[in-house]
């Protein structure tokens, strides 16, 4: 079997606190995925470093291929001891998943891990061991496509407690909810923002807990592949189009030129539209094999503008929302954050004399810093980028 | 008549969608919907001269204000001659 792993989680603080108590850290080693949720005891400041020391241990230890063992024993004599408590405290949770569909989970006092396998929630059996007088449960499995795993702190089964519940969201019914979320979302990011939300929601905005949800969904390598730009030289044309469309992937094409180029090659028609679902960008178009059909550099560009915010900017639902508009830009940034692994870009390097025009209100010669770009970012989105440039 | 506007991204910064929705509101008013078919175009190649709008395949270079006098001097004479000769 041969699988990707989409990942994310999100946080929410506790009230009044700027520094989140829980620490996710998601690594990548040449055949897995880790993710790690830790949760420092207390909260702020001391809780954060707490919580930051554990992940960042075990992430470094495990990614040198040390036991659970070692790491555990690491963790309980390196962490500093509470004044107030006189115990050195943090949870965590080890999810580890190879892409030979093997998987790998460790829980020390968090919440269980919500799994999730073709609609179904799903108990895993597991063994328990006491390592340095700690008790660790230990699950090995075999993963298969499309299953879901979501890691969480107890801020989450204890959203809403005393207040709008009385005895918080429980891990029951937050695992029914996440069981109905899976189905209706696409990648692991909005599943973790459609969970934080609801934890919100039900804290009436008032997080009584540092409160963290971590998601890991196997998926299929999903490729896309992104043609902008005609080649510098023109012979180049039907090079360029047939490594195109040589491996299967999701085939999108950004710009008019580009258009009529792949059209000609492939001897197909450009079935344009004029319906303008957002005033400054053209519309989309359609063509026989290829997914979707965009103007270049301003649909590019609002592309670009989601993608940077998806990298940097805090999203929540609003965001998703902008991310379902029917506008090229929109569409292009949800295919390649939401539905894709490996992004292969087919660039020309030809120059549109017309968009030199300084008196355009718009610079529209920006192409190869765009693509650039557009590179940086999904590689800060953990997506394999390849270049080809004619 | 088919007309064909040019919404490349030269001429959409140009006001191409301007002289869609000028000349989609002049064609219902003067109810010609089932004699003129109006299209949008990837580039056509002449963006120096944009807008590009093309008259079945002749081509014209439009500005949003001039877009009414397109309409009437170009469209609606080619319709009635049309007309006439039949």
């Amino acid at each position: 079997m041969n699988v990707s792993i989409d990942t994310s989680y999100k946080s929410l603080n506790k009230h009044h606190e700027e520094l989140c108590g829980d620490k996710v850290e998601l690594l990548k080693t040449a055949d897995s995925h880790i993710l790690i949720l830790s949760d420092g005891m207390g909260s702020g400041v001391k809780a954060n470093i707490l919580a930051t020391l554990t992940s960042k241990i075990l992430g470094t230890m495990f990614l040198n291929g040390a036991s659970i063992d070692e790491c555990v024993e690491t963790i309980v004599k390196t962490l500093p001891v509470c004044q107030e408590r006189q115990i050195a405290y943090s949870t965590f949770s080890i999810l580890q998943i190879f892409h030979n569909g093997e998987g790998y989970l460790v829980e020390f006092d968090n919440p269980s891990c919500v799994f999730i396998r073709e609609g179904q929630l799903l108990k895993i059996p597991y063994a328990e061991r006491t390592i340095e007088h700690k008790t660790v449960r230990e699950y090995r499995f075999k993963v298969q496509l499309n299953d879901c795993f979501i890691l969480l702190s107890d801020g989450v089964i204890h959203a809403g407690v005393g207040q709008v519940l009385n005895f918080g969201w429980t891990w029951e019914s937050m695992a029914e909810y996440a069981l109905k979320t899976v189905k209706s979302t696409l990648s692991a990011s909005r599943l973790a923002t459609t969970l934080i939300k609801a934890c919100k929601d039900l804290y009436n905005d008032i997080p009584g807990d540092d409160t963290t949800v971590a998601v890991a969904r196997v998926i299929e390598t999903k490729v896309i592949n992104l043609f902008t730009g005609p080649p510098a030289n023109k012979k180049d044309d039907a090079r360029l189009v047939r490594d195109f469309m040589e491996v299967p992937a999701k085939r999108i094409i950004c710009g008019g030129t580009s258009a009529n180029i792949a059209a000609r090659v492939l001897n197909t028609k450009i079935k344009t539209s004029l319906i303008y679902t957002d005033p400054s960008l053209p519309p989309v178009a359609t063509m026989d094999g290829i997914e979707l059909v965009t103007e270049g550099v301003l649909t590019l560009s609002r592309a670009l503008a989601l993608m940077k915010y998806y990298v940097e900017g805090e999203i929540n639902e609003v965001f998703f929302d902008e991310l379902d508009k029917e506008n090229g830009g929109s569409m292009i940034a949800k295919q390649i954050i939401e539905d894709c692994s490996i992004l292969n870009l087919f660039v020309g390097k030809a120059v549109n004399e017309a968009h030199q025009n300084p008196g355009l209100p718009f610079n529209l010669s920006i192409r190869m810093n765009l693509v650039e770009q557009i590179k940086e970012a999904a590689l800060k989105m953990g997506k394999e980028v390849h270049i080809k440039f004619y | 008549m088919i007309i064909t506007v040019c919404i490349g991204s030269s001429c959409h910064l140009k006001g191409s969608r301007e002289i869609v929705k000028t000349l989609e509101s002049l064609i219902s008013l003067h109810n010609l919907k089932n004699k003129v078919e109006l299209n949008g175009s990837f580039c056509m190649e002449n963006c120096l001269k944009g807008v590009c709008v093309k008259i079945n395949e002749d081509v014209f270079s439009l500005e949003p204000k001039n877009t009414e006098q397109f309409f009437k001097e170009e469209v609606l004479r080619r319709l009635s001659n049309e007309c006439n000769q039949l």
